[in-house]
């Protein structure tokens, strides 16, 4: 067994070698720089592509807007580079990109946001994680410290997101189980921590009696600990759930205004992509669907996820 | 002084003292309001008004805006624009956010700082913001840029480097004595405070002779001695000076320092000058209709929130409350000039 998983590691090893032989360069067109998720998601693939020899990596910020990311995509392919990453602003509209690079024969890696797209060809991969299963592990808790019954509220992300529609879908999966509990608000704050404020202040004042908070992100859950904590409310009696476990979520955490978040692998996701679209440009195969795992963050657990 | 001012300004441009243009603003106020009130007792089964924290929370919500459109106002009053306000928020609130990072926090921006005084990082973000103005300023005067071009370029510049200056990462863990000047009604107080200053200040003083004599003719005004350029300056660093303070409220508010914020804080900000019955044309506005265009914003956003309506919706109304603002500012002048 141990030999086995020995050689594995040594062909593993072998494959990813030859990625230094030829220069070579990657477009990355990012769908907005902004977002600090994404963000982290950016500097890993960086920090990655920093430890290829002969690896250049170009950002581009797509701004939110599909076509700026279009024209980006069709920049590259006119510069002959030798893959693109792209992490795609909106996931329905991933067609022409895909076309566009198979036709020029330049290999394409969509990551963090899986494309609509049923059938991709050979030369594109996909990094992501399954949005759904967020939800239902933020919601399971959720679930469990509310006591199975309460009121309660979701923040949603960015609308045009299916990040947005995946995590809200996994939390009303779990909701469907527990009858007792009862969704009062439902409102978009566009992944902000300062709309989160704002939202979460009108809601307190209008007076539901809110007893869970289900965040589609870190950002927007801090958001409603900020506005629970200047209404005299202590977050340490609510459900608070966020999705990300970035650095002040973990932070939340840890003083235990946040009572979940789900560790998506930013790191683990950037790195992936890079590997991908280099062996891709080298006439590798690799995975099509690789999907990083989403991680259930407490605060037994959460000192683990402070480097990652 | 103020006979300079009085012959710069043309007579068409002052406002007929019987009616304020700020009343028909504050009964547009009032009649939204009026309109969520009934909405909320049809729809809802409660008072949209009857609740003193929702009062406070509308101003609260709009602080931050309000200020950058105090700046703003005094700006298009010498025809002038600033697009760089919500860009050079985030500049400063970043700046003020990574020197007011907890002296234990082990992956600062600048560790080892130690705790400075809560007065560092509030002088170095009000000070990036008003350079951020005077840049905007000079190009107007000096470099003969339009300004809407110098700032747009400073909007651009003010973002990118916001961005660069961390590479995207948000600034967090700072002291509490940075995030309390954020915190309860702090911001309501500020705007307030601040808002009054720049209404005595555009009223009664030279000040603002100043700039109302640029805005009705800046000719007229230079050749009756008013140093123009030092003067254009001056309002365009005060704008920049306003963004600051909004950014360094807006850290402390959020507790973090963040490049994306303040994302098209501009155009609310000229939104609420321009419902408030400022003229893009130059030459007439006043804070206290600033104040209540903000107000009309504030009062959209927590009545769509109250009544749980699609936040879409709020952006289509206040564009349409915009366009009907100016529709009124022109008519209102095609009616003094018969």
């Amino acid at each position: 067994m141990k030999k086995s998983l020995l050689a594995a590691a040594c062909v593993l090893a072998v494959t990813a070698a030859p990625a230094v032989a030829k220069p070579l360069s990657i477009g990355v067109s990012m769908a907005l720089f902004d977002d600090n998720f994404l963000t982290t998601v950016r500097q890993a693939m960086a920090t990655h592509a920093q430890s290829i020899q002969g690896l250049q990596v170009q950002f581009q910020d797509a701004q939110g807007d599909v076509g700026k990311q279009l024209s980006e995509v069709q920049n590259f392919i006119s510069q002959k580079v030798d893959a693109i990453i792209v992490n795609p602003v909106d996931t329905a509209t991933t067609k022409r990109m895909t076309s566009a690079a198979t036709a020029a024969h330049i290999p394409i890696v969509y990551v963090n946001r899986r494309p609509d797209e049923t059938s991709l060809p050979a030369s594109v991969a996909v990094v992501a994680s399954d949005d759904k299963l967020a939800g239902r592990l933020q919601m399971t808790v959720l679930a469990k410290k509310m006591g199975g019954r309460g009121n309660l509220v979701i923040m949603l992300g960015d609308l045009a997101n299916n990040s947005t529609q995946g995590r809200t879908a996994g939390v009303k999966e779990v909701l469907a189980k527990y009858p007792g509990i009862k969704i009062v608000e439902e409102q978009t704050a566009n992944w902000e921590r300062t709309k989160a404020i704002d939202l979460m202040n009108n809601w307190i004042t209008k007076g539901d009696k809110i007893t869970g908070i289900a965040s589609n992100n870190d950002e927007m859950a801090l958001g409603a600990i900020i506005a629970l904590h200047s209404n005299g409310v202590d977050p340490k009696s609510l459900a608070i759930g966020g999705v990300d476990a970035t650095a002040d979520g973990l932070d939340a955490l840890r003083k235990g205004d946040l009572t979940v978040t789900v560790f998506q692998n930013a790191k683990g996701q950037g790195a992936e992509a890079v590997d991908d679209a280099v062996k891709l440009a080298n006439g590798q195969a690799v995975k099509q669907y690789d999907t990083i795992p989403y991680e259930l963050v407490t605060p037994q657990n959460y000192k683990s996820f402070l480097n990652r | 002084m103020s006979m300079v001012a009085d012959t710069s300004v043309p007579v068409s441009a002052r406002r007929p003292r019987k009616l304020p243009v700020e009343a028909s603003i504050l009964a547009v106020l009032v009649g939204i309001a009026l309109i969520f009130e009934l909405l909320g007792w049809t729809l809802r089964g409660q008072s949209f008004l009857g609740n003193p924290s929702r009062l406070l929370i509308i101003i609260l919500q709009v602080s931050i805006v309000g200020l950058l459109a105090v700046g703003v106002t005094q700006v298009i009053i010498t025809t002038g624009i600033d697009l760089s306000s919500g860009s050079v928020l985030a500049l400063s609130a970043m700046v003020a956010a990574s020197l007011a990072q907890e002296s234990d926090y082990a992956r600062a921006v600048y560790p080892g700082l130690g705790d400075l005084p809560i007065l560092i990082p509030v002088a170095a973000g009000l000070l990036v913001g008003a350079l951020a103005g005077l840049c905007n300023g000079t190009l107007v005067t000096l470099g003969r840029l339009p300004p809407f071009i110098a700032t747009l370029g400073m909007m651009v510049t003010a973002r990118g480097l916001a961005r660069y200056y961390t590479h995207g990462q948000p600034i967090s863990m700072l002291t509490d004595k940075f995030t309390a000047i954020g915190g309860g009604a702090n911001p309501v107080l500020i705007f307030l405070v601040v808002a009054a200053i720049f209404h005595v200040a555009l009223r009664y003083t030279r000040y603002g002779k100043y700039t109302y004599a640029i805005g009705g003719n800046m000719q007229a005004a230079r050749v009756s001695g008013i140093n123009v350029t030092r003067h254009l300056m001056l309002v365009y660093t005060i704008a920049g000076g306003l963004s600051g303070l909004a950014g360094i409220i807006m850290a402390a508010r959020a507790t973090s320092g963040q490049a994306g914020m303040g994302m098209s804080y501009e155009l609310d900000a000229i939104a609420a000058a321009v419902i408030g019955g400022t003229s893009l044309s130059g030459g007439i506005g006043r804070i206290t209709g600033t104040v209540i265009g903000t107000l009309i914003l504030g009062v959209m956003t927590s009545g769509f929130t109250f009544l749980g309506v699609d936040a879409y919706i709020q952006d289509i109304v206040k564009g349409l409350i915009i366009i009907a603002a100016v529709m009124a500012d022109q008519f209102r002048r095609k009616r003094r000039s018969i």
